[in-house]
């Protein structure tokens, strides 16, 4: 599976072109184009109602699978804060799918249970059936702040997880800068991070975590410190890139319009305690371009009908 | 040729130092006193001091001593103290011990370290030791502390062990700072090592200095002062280049960031 996206054959399509069917024959595993939305379900869950039967066997192709799960923080005041309250989700493989909620809800937390970055207070979060313990090159992030290494160039910081794999210098550096032009930052490479704007900077991140070949990408409001026009241009070339190898994304953002324009399915979330509220799927036809979805009433229905669920969740007190 | 605002940068510095013997070559002429030697008659000793060997040899173990004592510091602080910036434990262990010793100044500890080990090269490089640490711990603790947690974490998720990220993150990311800590310790290492060597008279270059005052030889003494002070002002703008070229990266190469999304 590996060799899906080591840039060989599928990067060789000029970056921007949206032209992912030619990657469709790596997807062996993966659910076949163009019946994607059809394919993936995110097993809902209500959380207080769902109990996953010990038993019960998962779809062969659910790739995570958070079984009720509660996080509990101590604040400063010595008080417990619930950030995150019972939740159950099961995420297919190959499907997008955004954590959608209002700040504080603890929807990056349950990323970060996801990633292992965090331990869960209960409950079990698995990636492919085993219980995530800690983080691993299987689940790659992707984080609002960036988080590149300032010392090492765009390059460096592209190889340096093929190279921590064990990947041989030539090799990493061939498949890093086919990755580097995928994410169309050619001619950077050999620029420091603190050389380069907030849009580069998210690219370069995105092509670091991709270069180390992860099942799933978790994004953590990758966009959110960027300014609109580019949060744009990287939303569309996310989704090239995404067309390309159609791996499991996990994207958590509090903007309702960038979850229905990007995913399959949208995991809304209330506040205190951090609950799924809803999970509703997107079922608009891919490869997606931004200025047909805009006009289509189907867009514009979804986004609609969520801000108005927010809205009565807010105006009818904690939900659920 | 040199851009005029680059020039006026560069001579700052030797200009300084010609005002400065300037200021002295006449407060001397005019108090006409034996102990305050001219300017003049202080540089003109200089050459007498470089061209003897015994004070040649006595500056040298200077030198080797300060340099052990640095070296031996730096390469014990900078794993603690990033120990302690990512630990808690570690942190609360030392914190305490080092609060202790910080204020207390090391020439004070001689005259015990003297009655233990003696008035040998061990006691001199032991307080030049002592002397370094503390900087170069502090700033390297307060260096990996700074640390951003998602970039540990971006590491760990490539597969990077505890260990290797303290070794291949906090210490990278930290080296500014670490750095910053270095060049003061480097610093306390000539001042620790010019009042280790008053205190206990045997060898090196504050024996030649106090000697010299001793005897009256008020013009060696004050060769000695620019000696010493040359000496502190070099290593500092070597290590000052070395530092430059090590965190490049942390400053920016141009003034703005590229505008490109």
């Amino acid at each position: 599976m590996k060799v899906r996206q080591n840039g060989r054959g599928s990067n060789d399509a000029p970056h921007g072109c949206g032209n992912g069917r030619l990657s469709g024959r790596f997807l062996a595993k993966l659910v076949p184009y163009g019946e994607a939305s059809d394919g993936m379900t995110v097993v809902p869950a209500r959380s207080n109602e769902w109990v996953r039967p010990v038993t019960s066997h998962e779809p062969a192709s659910a790739i995570i699978e958070i079984d009720r799960v509660s996080q509990v923080f101590q604040t400063s005041a010595r008080r417990d804060h619930v950030a995150l309250s019972d939740i159950s989700l099961t995420i297919e493989e190959g499907a997008f799918v955004s954590i959608l909620g209002p700040s504080g809800c603890g929807k990056s937390t349950l990323l970060y249970i996801v990633g292992g970055f965090v331990s869960p207070t209960n409950g079990t979060a698995r990636m492919k059936g085993q219980a995530i313990t800690g983080p691993g090159p299987d689940r790659g992030p992707v984080f609002q702040e960036f988080a590149l290494f300032p010392w090492k160039t765009v390059l460096g910081n592209v190889m340096y997880g093929p190279r921590q794999q064990g990947v041989r210098a030539a090799e990493a550096e061939a498949q890093s800068r086919t990755l580097i032009e995928m994410v169309g930052l050619k001619g950077f490479e050999n620029f420091y991070p603190k050389e380069l704007s907030g849009g580069m900077k998210q690219r370069v991140a995105l092509a670091r975590t991709l270069a180390y070949h992860p099942e799933v990408l978790l994004m953590d409001e990758p966009f959110g410190a960027l300014d609109a026009h580019t949060r744009t241009r990287l939303q569309n070339d996310l989704l090239n890139i995404w067309e390309r190898d159609r791996k499991t994304v996990l994207f958590v953002t509090h903007s309702v319009d960038e979850a229905v324009f990007l995913s399959d399915k949208v995991v809304m979330m209330s506040k205190s305690p951090g609950r799924i509220r809803e999970v509703i799927d997107i079922d608009l036809p891919r490869p997606r371009r931004r200025t047909e979805l805009l006009l289509d009433p189907r867009y514009q229905k979804y986004v609609v009908d969520i801000e108005r669920m927010f809205d009565d969740g807010d105006e009818a007190g904690p939900a659920l | 040729m040199m851009p005029p605002a680059t020039l006026t940068r560069r001579a700052a510095p030797v200009l300084a130092c010609i005002g400065l013997l300037a200021v002295w070559q006449v407060a001397s002429l005019a108090l006409k006193n034996d102990s305050f030697p001219t300017a003049i008659e202080a540089i003109r000793a200089i050459p007498d001091i470089l061209g003897d060997k015994e004070s040649l040899i006595n500056i040298l173990a200077s030198l080797r001593r300060m340099a052990i004592g640095f070296g031996v510091a730096v390469l014990v602080s900078i794993p603690l103290g990033l120990l302690m910036g990512r630990s808690r434990g570690v942190a609360a262990f030392f914190n305490p011990l080092l609060m202790v010793i910080y204020p207390v100044p090391k020439a004070a500890l001689m005259p015990i370290i003297m009655l233990w080990l003696g008035v040998g090269d061990i006691t001199k490089t032991l307080v030049i030791f002592l002397g370094v640490s503390l900087p170069v711990i502090y700033h390297s603790f307060e260096g990996a502390k700074a640390v951003e947690e998602k970039m540990l974490w971006s590491g760990a998720a490539m597969g990077l062990s505890p260990a290797q990220r303290l070794l291949r993150i906090v210490l990278p990311a930290a080296l500014p700072e670490i750095l910053t800590g270095c060049r003061t310790g480097l610093v306390l290492a000539l001042i620790t090592m010019i009042t280790s060597e008053m205190i206990a008279r045997q060898s090196g270059a504050g024996n030649i200095l106090f000697n010299a005052l001793d005897m009256g030889q008020y013009d060696t003494v004050f060769a000695m002062i620019i000696i010493v002070g040359a000496m502190g002002i070099c290593l500092d703008a070597i290590f000052e280049r070395v530092r430059a070229r090590l965190v490049r990266w942390s400053e920016p190469q141009f003034d703005m960031p590229l505008s490109f999304s």
